[in-house]
């Protein structure tokens, strides 16, 4: 698979885009608004983070099922930190996003060390870590955070919403990685031939260590703006998370055996699913409706670039 | 110095009553409780002033058509199916509201604020809401006041600050009550029994279990709490639940509680099937329909429950009212159709009515 070869899924799915993005100005013209393109933008954050860490997971040929497990952990350890421990909430937070770091450090410990497929140890450590938050929340939720606390959720800098922010430079961060670096190169590697990788003088278990830990990061930093913006903390925040986020990436292009894929990619499977979520609400579709044609613009756009591939190939 | 001694000691039991207010039984929640007396003489209501919300430069909707959008907590269950059919009714009925349903159909806080929003975006009238989570949901709330947007809940309330009227099905202590001298007849004073839940968290049920504790620990002292299990709202996982706590207190339990409307014929079948109909008395909440073939095999003596259809057609009457103006804050009862009066409780709360308990002789007549 050649960089072109890339570029076309995601020039499908540009097109996909401004197709929808037309139809959907069409049939509602409270769609095309700064305000409401600004405020999706808000409400696709935490999925928009964690998918920037699944698209790495998914190159290496693995998957995190864990990381809305690592979500909703988070977000408990969070409010435990805060109000039963009595650390100041600044404190708090650098706690919390310290062990949804180690839990997805963990996962890649089991992953490496134990030669455990991803499938397999991220499956248990889903249960595990849903486990453990709902253990220590005692089923409690946890509330009542100063105001100035909510400016990360949902405060504005610059008339942009903050989570926006800190998901474009992340995003740039991460496509920056993936594209341009020997740590990107290095999981483009992995995922094509492990063993070759492992040949060719990679380290492949440091690699995945890292990954791994930064899925668990970005599903921390996601877990502190989703608190921020429901103003409480619950143990089943995030659940079902892992299935948006690999529809997203999976949509923008990153082949599910490993080897290809981009930010870029990612990105614009994520716009595409969040423009036809909301656009489809404000024209009058209800939330079932709305699912389906998810479903049917994901096998249109794998058919359409699987097609040309082929025949590019052929 | 006796007076001082009894002073100090009342105060010291004032102040534990307030300091241990967790809940004594699992799945409880830790907000201060009101349980009723034990004869069901009704305490005047406090006076309590307004405490809801107001929407920001919301247009005159006096006598105009007003487009409703209704999001309970999840949609596809009889029991929101039932309430969406009562809204329907109401809006039949008065002629110029047009209501929809639409919703997440999971339980799921994220996605029922994310429907919210989009709403608010496309310029609705008027929200009603069932939330998932009284303090999640308020910020999308409040936005949609902040737009002029109309705001009023029912089923399950959101912090008062961030909606306008709450329609209460059923005051908690009145369930709470409801639930208990029932099982207490069934079983005895010294009965022991045990609850089958959805989650400890889900505020509604939690609330229901705080009040039981409390209403139990005054008037059914002898009565014994064995266990509070969580069964989701997942028929299966209930059945499972009930079977287990069958099995592992066996001639000890007396009775089961199923506090929400899976849970309850779940519990029921799961007596059925263990052949203890007649030893384990089943009292829950429910729906008519799903409790029928119980009790009319004598397996289930007591549902208790509102009338979600009445909850449903409540709620928009509300909502017609406070678009109207004529439901203020301040008021002490609000019109409702054909429910008649309805009162004003706790601040901005509307009652529905007094629990209602279906038996054998009466489950015949309704059909949701």
């Amino acid at each position: 698979m050649t960089a072109s070869g890339l570029l076309r899924h995601e020039s499908v799915l540009a097109a996909l885009i401004i197709l929808a993005l037309a139809i959907l100005a069409m049939l509602s013209d409270r769609f095309f608004t700064p305000e409401n393109l600004l405020n999706q933008g808000r409400l696709m954050a935490e999925v928009g983070l964690v998918a920037l860490a699944m698209t790495f997971v998914i190159v290496t040929g693995g998957i995190d099922l864990s990381v809305g497990s690592i979500l909703g952990l988070t977000a408990i350890l969070f409010g435990v930190f805060w109000q039963n421990v009595g650390m100041p909430l600044p404190v708090a937070m650098l706690a919390a996003v310290a062990s949804g770091t180690l839990a997805g450090l963990g996962n890649g410990l089991i992953i490496t060390r134990f030669s455990v497929p991803p499938l397999i140890a991220t499956l248990a450590t889903l249960a595990l870590y849903r486990g453990l938050a709902e253990g220590i929340s005692q089923a409690r939720s946890v509330r009542g955070y100063p105001e100035w606390f909510f400016f990360f959720g949902q405060g504005e800098v610059l008339g942009v919403p903050f989570q926006l922010w800190v998901l474009a430079i992340a995003t740039a961060v991460c496509a920056i990685i993936l594209g341009l670096t020997p740590f990107g190169r290095a999981t483009y590697a992995i995922g094509a031939n492990e063993t070759a990788a492992r040949f060719s003088g990679i380290r492949v278990s440091a690699t995945k260590l890292w990954i791994y830990a930064g899925a668990g990061f970005l599903a921390a930093l996601a877990a502190i703006i989703f608190v921020s913006r429901v103003t409480t903390t619950r143990s089943d925040m995030g659940t079902g998370l892992e299935l948006d986020v690999i529809t997203g990436v999976v949509l923008g292009g990153t082949s599910i055996f490993g080897g290809r894929g981009t930010i870029v990619g990612t990105a614009l499977g994520l716009v595409l699913i969040q423009a036809l979520k909301n656009g489809l609400a404000l024209s009058g579709v209800k939330g079932d409706g709305t699912i389906v044609v998810i479903g049917v613009v994901l096998i249109v756009a794998i058919l359409v670039s699987a097609i040309i591939d082929r025949n590019r190939g052929g | 110095m006796t007076k001082l001694t009894v002073a100090v000691a009342l105060c010291l039991g004032l102040m534990s009553g307030t300091a241990f207010a967790a809940s004594a039984w699992t799945g409880g929640d830790d907000l201060p409780t009101s349980p009723l007396s034990c004869d069901g003489a009704a305490a005047a209501p406090a006076a309590k002033p307004y405490d809801g919300a107001e929407p920001s430069s919301a247009p005159d909707r006096a006598g105009k058509n007003i487009t409703v959008v209704d999001i309970p907590k999840l949609i596809g269950i009889g029991y929101f199916n039932a309430t969406s059919k009562g809204i329907q009714e109401a809006a039949t009925e008065l002629g110029n509201v047009e209501a929809k349903t639409d919703g997440p159909t999971k339980a799921n806080i994220d996605e029922q604020i994310t429907f919210i929003d989009n709403y608010i975006t496309s310029g609705v009238d008027g929200i009603l809401f069932a939330a998932n989570d009284p303090v999640a949901i308020a910020p999308v709330l409040k936005k949609a006041l902040s737009k002029g947007i109309l705001v009023v809940g029912y089923d399950a309330n959101s912090t008062p600050d961030a909606r306008q009227w709450f329609v209460n099905q059923a005051e908690f202590n009145g369930i709470a009550k409801s639930l208990l001298d029932n099982m207490a007849k069934e079983i005895g004073e010294d009965g022991a029994f045990a609850i089958v839940t959805s989650t400890f968290t889900t505020p509604n049920q939690a609330r229901w279990i705080a009040e039981m504790a409390a209403y139990a620990a005054a008037c059914h002292p002898k009565m014994k709490w064995l266990e509070t299990v969580e069964a989701q709202e997942d028929n299966n996982l209930s059945f499972n639940q009930a079977t287990t706590l069958i099995n592992k207190h066996g001639d000890e339990l007396k009775g089961i509680f199923g506090m929400t409307s899976v849970a309850t014929p779940a519990s029921a079948e799961a007596v059925t099937q263990a052949g203890k109909c007649g030893q384990i008395a089943v009292v829950g909440l429910a729906t008519p329909n799903a409790m029928k073939p119980y009790v009319e095999k004598d397996c289930v003596k007591s549902v208790v429950l509102w009338n979600p259809v009445d909850l449903g057609y409540a709620a928009l009457q509300v909502m017609r009212a406070v678009a109207d103006q004529s439901l203020k804050p301040g008021a002490t009862t609000v019109k409702a159709g054909k429910l008649g009066d309805l009162q004003v409780i706790n601040g901005s709360e509307i009652l529905l009515g007094p629990p209602f308990t279906f038996t054998k002789e009466n489950i015949g007549q309704f059909d949701f």
